[in-house]
């Protein structure tokens, strides 16, 4: 077994689900006007029953939001040179030829499958990925960045009001927040299938409760890292 | 249901103001910043020589203050009154910018938006406002428009009603003048911050790619339990993998 996560990523990791799937549910409560609800009508009125009114709900979502940038910020302070560095250092090593093969790829083999593609004349074989593939990659940089972006435009939602002549920045802050939110809305779905429901997945969802995974499967999915591994 | 509605014989003020400070003083409006007003326009035919229009906010029956809120901190009540619930409120000031009328305004204290709201935030919705209570002519007058023994009712019914609309909206407003009133062209153009515009884009964007990308996982889950098409995932074709190029994973 090689250890793939540390306590404290896979505490992280949770805390993250647990907060994301909270915000992005209540956050797209809060928008009543019919016209800016992703969701519909009945989202609202279900969230606003459950937390007994809207002011209920926006303290919730607002507490809630404050207890996860407490959990970034303590993350970053604790474990950034050792963890959040080499995390932003290894999502960020693009490569974006094979990145864009491995995508396309991927995505074909699940939906079309792999005798298709050959019959329809395409390589079916995907590029050989390291510690994170290019998926992994693309997720992780589409969450820090919103994540970064939720952060800042909540922090001034919540605390500029009561200045003047913040009007312009506030109604700013609104929509990145609001945009920052639809990315997660598009890529948490997709994070959940590829990392917890994929045919094979089993040993990349347990390792994120027990902080392994079997050599093979690494030997399998992770070729570089593995390369790497073995080289040291 | 009441309507409750407000209604202006403009030619018996005389430009006292004490509905400006009645306002002021019943709902705690800060300096600088008023709920209502009184409206000055030279006029040779009155006998001051100054026509006057007292004014508020016009409880619009299509306000576009509530559609420019992304919370509906602003709503249209039941009772016919645009109202705002503060705690939802984040001080954006979208409807600021939306109404044609200026009847809005930050407060800063709370952070929120503030306008008329009929005195509701000190007694009870229907009651007479502070404004129309001090008034000594009696030229504002409130009441339910859908009770017909209502003085309102039979000030609408008998006179000519005149209404000052925005030019590129009529957002249908609500407060109704009697028979005449001067000026009526002066509210600016109504209009949405882009925004918040661009927030309705942001909604329609997130519900279409948001809801592909989860029926699309649906779809590929249940293809996958059907049909599976990366055999060599599985462990239990772990050994046909060394035959192959596959370094597929989680996302």
């Amino acid at each position: 077994m090689i250890r793939r996560h540390s306590i404290w990523g896979i505490f992280l990791h949770w805390g993250n689900a647990v907060c994301w799937l909270f915000l992005l549910f209540s956050g797209f409560a809060l928008l009543v006007n019919p016209e800016m609800s992703p969701v519909g009508e009945w989202w609202t009125s279900a969230w606003s029953t459950l937390f007994g009114g809207l002011y209920p709900l926006l303290s919730a979502h607002v507490a809630v939001g404050m207890a996860w940038i407490a959990l970034c910020l303590v993350f970053v302070i604790l474990r950034g040179r050792k963890e959040a560095l080499p995390f932003m250092k290894e999502i960020t090593s693009l490569h974006p030829a094979s990145d864009m093969t491995w995508c396309m790829r991927k995505g074909l083999r699940l939906t079309i499958g792999e005798k298709v593609m050959r019959r329809m004349g395409m390589d079916p074989a995907l590029p050989p990925q390291g510690f994170y593939n290019a998926g992994q990659k693309l997720a992780a940089i589409a969450a820090v960045v919103s994540s970064f972006g939720l952060i800042v435009t909540g922090c001034i939602m919540v605390f500029a009001g009561t200045h003047a002549g913040t009007e312009e920045l506030l109604r700013w802050s609104m929509l990145i927040h609001f945009c920052c939110a639809g990315i997660m809305a598009i890529v948490l779905p997709i994070h959940i299938y590829m990392a917890a429901l994929a045919p094979g997945e089993g040993p990349a969802l347990r390792s994120m409760f027990t902080g392994f995974v079997p050599e093979d499967f690494v030997r399998r999915h992770n070729p570089l890292w593995f390369k790497k591994l073995k080289g040291n | 249901m009441s309507r409750y509605v407000m209604v202006i014989d403009a030619t018996k003020c005389m430009n006292c103001k004490a509905c400006l400070v009645a306002c002021q003083q019943r709902n705690h409006v800060p300096l600088g910043h008023a709920r209502n007003w009184v409206r000055q326009t030279p006029d040779v035919s009155s006998p001051l020589g100054f026509a006057f229009q007292p004014g508020a906010c016009m409880h619009c029956d299509k306000p576009l203050c509530v559609d420019a809120c992304p919370t509906h901190a602003t709503y249209k009540a039941d009772d016919g009154s645009v109202v705002i619930d503060k705690s939802r409120c984040i001080g954006c000031g979208s409807c600021i910018i939306a109404c044609p009328y200026d009847a809005r305004y930050k407060d800063t204290a709370t952070g929120t938006a503030d306008k008329c709201d009929y005195c509701r935030e000190y007694s009870a919705p229907g009651e007479v406002p502070a404004c129309v209570r001090v008034c000594p002519t009696h030229c504002r007058t409130f009441g339910d428009a859908d009770n017909p023994e209502d003085p309102v009712s039979l000030l609408l019914k008998e006179n000519k009603q005149v209404h000052v609309v925005a030019k590129n909206c009529d957002t249908k407003p609500s407060l109704t003048y009697l028979n005449h009133t001067i000026p009526t062209d002066w509210p600016r153009d109504a209009e949405i911050p882009a925004t918040v515009k661009a927030m309705e884009h942001v909604a329609t964007g997130t519900r279409w790619l948001g809801g592909l990308a989860l029926f699309g996982v649906i779809g590929v889950f249940l293809k996958q339990l059907v049909l599976p098409s990366d055999r060599e995932h599985g462990p239990e074709n772990a050994h046909d993998d060394n035959s192959r190029n596959d370094q597929g994973g989680q996302a």
